[in-house]
């Protein structure tokens, strides 16, 4: 159970920040959102790291998942708890809907991100175009809708902690099972890992499939969260580049990595509040510097620091080509 | 009808002008350029400092240019020296990111000191006659620009050595490295020119339309997606995908709606990339 | 010796592919690099040419250590390198493959052109086609002119029959002879052993990553392992 020390703690230490910030909305707030973008981040790690599927859509998907859920919940009078795995259900699909296109046509990352990129513009303006039904730019109130739970702000931040603790031990089993060796093939090697027998296709589809289902999960429950869905919200600036931010950050391919990346930025995001309009050069300095310094990530960083601990090795397999019995 | 066609052909030669930069740096650098729009804006925010310091529109205009051309220089001296000693899909990813970061540096910067900023250029007569057919001028001065632009490319690329060798570099970097050729040294001026163009790109949108400091990341995108359904590596691609875009996105926009017809715009442009994934004239993969 | 190889270690990550691999050229020499499919000879090519970086070992070239140069650097100094891929530039024509090929000095471009095309009179007639469409032996007529367009001392080609059909082979090594006796020394490498040997002075066998064997040519058609290895003499 030593392999699962690192996940104990987090989650005591996690459970517990209701106990210390439970009085202040602000930082209540601040936490919930934390463990939101903690939750996608878990799922791009899912997709980038692991699959090498640059999805630059994380906005489009999570809030495709979010309009649904809102807008069935409102107009035909639905519960959340259906229009909420509605909305999950149309991400996963439109997820391994891109996925799969894009093994099929062999698209390699870069085409697969802006491909992706259009499809975020496209969620965007179809919103924005669909006025009747989505309100446009002001967006859409689910406040009162019929999701009370998050409507106290303690109560969900243990439903969005249930959701990256679903998300984290759906990473953790797939990694265990046959998909993690395969995403760890693929990883690698594509070309190899099809030759080795790999069914890249329906690695690639199944990681794209539960990605986009934690980020649509992620969506409409902070769409209910957050009282109003909006364009804006769900933008790609929003979501994506923070998310971007943090899995790169914390370290691709690692278990908790995108946990301590998306922390961290969140972190960033309240020291770099102050400068106001600034904020956005100070993202893309923070960007630049920290990638050029930390290429891997703060987890393996640490895990240098600290020895090779299980608790910060993550998931990653062994080098290339190493003898067995080698160090990682 | 021909004036929808004109409308479309004077906004494809724009985006061509934009995706044409990313489609050198790309093919030269291995890097997908995401700041490239903000040197558009750059370029046109120069001019137009410059024109409100009494300079003369032309004057300003070129000098605009010019310094999109100079930030460029800088940038792959600089920023992207750690993207360089890398190959292939790291050097592609570390480049996305820096010029990403980069992107937001300049955007954040741009936005923070101009916020109410706009640039228009106004031309002396409005409207002009072709052939029977009232056209706007702007549009006219504007294509006509872009049109000078690239025929220029083309006999650089085609009639000159240097330009033969940055042709090579694109095609096969390997292969230009047998020739004897740096790629290095090339790579830098070839930045400069794609940085001008789009220094080009920002100040005639301020000619036929109006250029604020947040239209950035419109730029990169659109550029990036031309780019790509034209060839990432190929010049004329590039200009046969942004006219094709152009007037694609001219008529959907006279027959529906701004937002429909943008997403027709993204959904042609995906299709083509799914279906042409080489890029529109690929004849040797 | 204008090539000297001594004590090469080289390979991809952690995979290790040559094992302390010695070989030299003399000027005017013509040398074969025979083994089979795997053995290291292109690995060998690319680390000589700084396509590779060696982690062990050196490479002279005309009493200079190649250590470090990039591969421009080293075409630069006269030594060429033709790849079994070739690396043309397929949507450029024929004469201007040659032209860029003379890059490291122009104002010698037409005087070697001339030789060039004198050489390999179907690239002549050819001249104004795209590189693309041209058949696989002149694809390889091509990659060699764009070599000698940069007047290097030292030819290396890797496995250059490859993909032809026997005509044109025999008529590629009718060249190479040509060019072997105008005085340029020549590095190749080749799983058509008898060929290869009939063209050279000295060969080495390369298996493995280490070199077996090594004398010269004629001495090595009379061996008999070489003889049931590779010229399926039993």
């Amino acid at each position: 159970m030593k392999r699962y020390l690192d996940l104990a703690i987090l989650a005591v230490a996690l459970a517990l920040v209701p106990l210390l910030a439970g009085d202040s909305a602000y930082y209540m707030r601040i936490a919930t959102l934390a463990l939101v973008y903690m939750s996608w981040t878990v799922a791009f790690n899912l997709l980038f790291g692991h699959t090498k599927q640059l999805f630059l859509c994380l906005g489009a998907l999570a809030g495709s998942a979010a309009y649904v859920s809102v807008v069935l919940t409102q107009q035909l009078h639905l519960t959340p708890w259906v229009s909420v795995p509605v909305g999950v259900a149309c991400a996963a699909a439109l997820g391994a809907l891109f996925s799969y296109v894009s093994v099929l046509r062999g698209l390699g990352i870069i085409f697969v991100g802006i491909v992706t990129l259009a499809f975020s513009l496209i969620f965007h303006n179809l919103v924005l175009g669909l006025r009747e039904l989505t309100n446009g730019e002001t967006g859409l109130v689910s406040r009162g809708l019929g999701f009370p739970l998050l409507e106290r702000p303690v109560a969900a931040y243990y439903v969005f902690f249930a959701l990256l603790a679903g998300a984290l031990a759906v990473y953790s089993l797939l990694m265990r099972s046959r998909s993690g060796m395969a995403f760890r093939a693929l990883s690698d090697d594509e070309l190899t890992a099809a030759l080795s027998g790999i069914d890249v296709t329906r690695y690639k589809v199944l990681a794209a499939a539960i990605a986009s289902a934690i980020i649509g999960a992620g969506g409409a429950l902070y769409g209910f969260y957050n009282g109003i869905v909006s364009p804006s919200i769900f933008s790609f600036v929003g979501i994506d580049i923070p998310v971007l931010i943090g899995l790169l950050l914390g370290g691709m391919r690692t278990r908790l990595g995108p946990v301590l990346g998306a922390a961290a930025f969140a972190l960033i995001e309240e020291l770099v509040r102050p400068f106001g309009q600034l904020n956005v050069l100070v993202y893309g300095v923070l960007l630049i510097v920290l990638f050029v310094a930390f290429r891997d990530g703060m987890v393996p960083m640490l895990g240098r620091a600290f020895g090779a601990s299980g608790a910060f090795r993550g998931t990653r397999a062994p080098g290339r080509a190493s003898p067995p019995g080698r160090e990682a | 009808m021909t004036a929808i066609l004109f409308d479309g052909i004077v906004q494809g030669l724009q985006l061509s002008l934009l995706a044409v930069g990313i489609t050198l740096i790309y093919g030269l650098g291995g890097v997908l350029n995401l700041a490239h729009g903000q040197f558009a804006v750059f370029g046109g925010v120069a001019a137009a400092l410059l024109v409100s310091s009494g300079v003369h529109p032309l004057l300003a205009a070129v000098a605009g240019v010019a310094c999109a051309g100079i930030l460029g220089i800088l940038v792959d001296r600089t920023l992207l020296l750690p993207a360089y000693r890398y190959r292939g899909e790291e050097r592609l990813l570390l480049g996305l990111i820096l010029t990403l970061g980069l992107s937001f540096v300049i955007d954040g910067a741009l936005n923070y000191k101009f916020p109410e900023f706009s640039l228009t250029f106004r031309l002396p007569i409005q409207v002009i006659d072709v052939a029977g057919i009232p056209m706007r001028s702007a549009g006219l001065a504007a294509s006509l620009i872009a049109i000078v632009v690239f025929a220029s490319l083309f006999a650089f690329l085609r009639l000159t050595l240097l330009g033969k060798t940055i042709r090579s570099i694109i095609e096969n970097e390997v292969g230009a490295e047998l020739c004897g050729i740096d790629p290095g040294r090339t790579r830098t001026l070839i930045v400069c020119l794609a940085t001008m163009m789009a220094g080009v790109a920002g100040i005639t949108q301020g000619l036929f339309s109006s250029l604020g400091t947040e239209m950035g990341p419109e730029f990169t995108t659109l550029g990036l997606l031309v780019a790509v359904v034209g060839g990432v590596r190929s010049v004329n691609g590039t200009l046969a995908a942004g006219v094709l875009l152009g007037i694609v996105n001219a008529f959907a926009s006279h027959y529906v709606g701004a937002y429909v017809a943008y997403i027709i715009l993204l959904c042609a442009a995906i299709a083509t990339i799914l279906v042409r994934p080489a890029g529109l004239l690929a004849r040797f993969t | 010796m204008l090539v000297r190889v001594e004590g090469l270690h080289a390979g991809y990550g952690l995979t290790a592919v040559l094992r302390d691999v010695s070989i030299e050229a003399h000027p005017g020499e013509a040398i074969a690099v025979i083994g089979p499919n795997g053995a290291g000879k292109t690995t060998l090519l690319r680390t000589i040419m700084g396509m590779l970086r060696p982690s062990r070992g050196r490479v002279h070239y005309d009493g200079r250590d190649l250590d470090g140069l990039r591969t421009f650097e080293v075409v630069r100094l006269g030594l060429v390198y033709v790849p079994a891929e070739r690396e043309l530039f397929p949507t450029m024509t024929v004469l201007e493959n040659l032209e860029l090929g003379a890059f490291r000095d122009v104002r010698a471009a037409p005087e070697r052109l001339r030789y060039v095309l004198e050489l390999f009179p179907r690239l002549e007639e050819r001249r104004f086609q795209l590189a693309g469409t041209l058949s696989g032996g002149e694809q390889q007529m091509l990659a060699i002119g764009r070599a000698l367009m940069a007047g290097p001392k030292v030819l290396m080609l890797d496995e250059p029959s490859t993909g032809l059909a026997p005509k044109a082979v025999a008529e590629l090594y009718r060249q190479l002879s040509r060019l072997k006796s105008a005085g340029l020394t020549i590095v190749l490498t080749e799983q058509q052993v008898p060929l290869a040997l009939s063209l050279t002075d000295r060969a080495y066998v390369l298996e493995q990553g280490a070199i077996h064997l090594a004398g010269r040519s004629s001495d090595l058609l009379g061996n008999p392992s070489i003889k049931k290895a590779y010229l399926g003499v039993t």
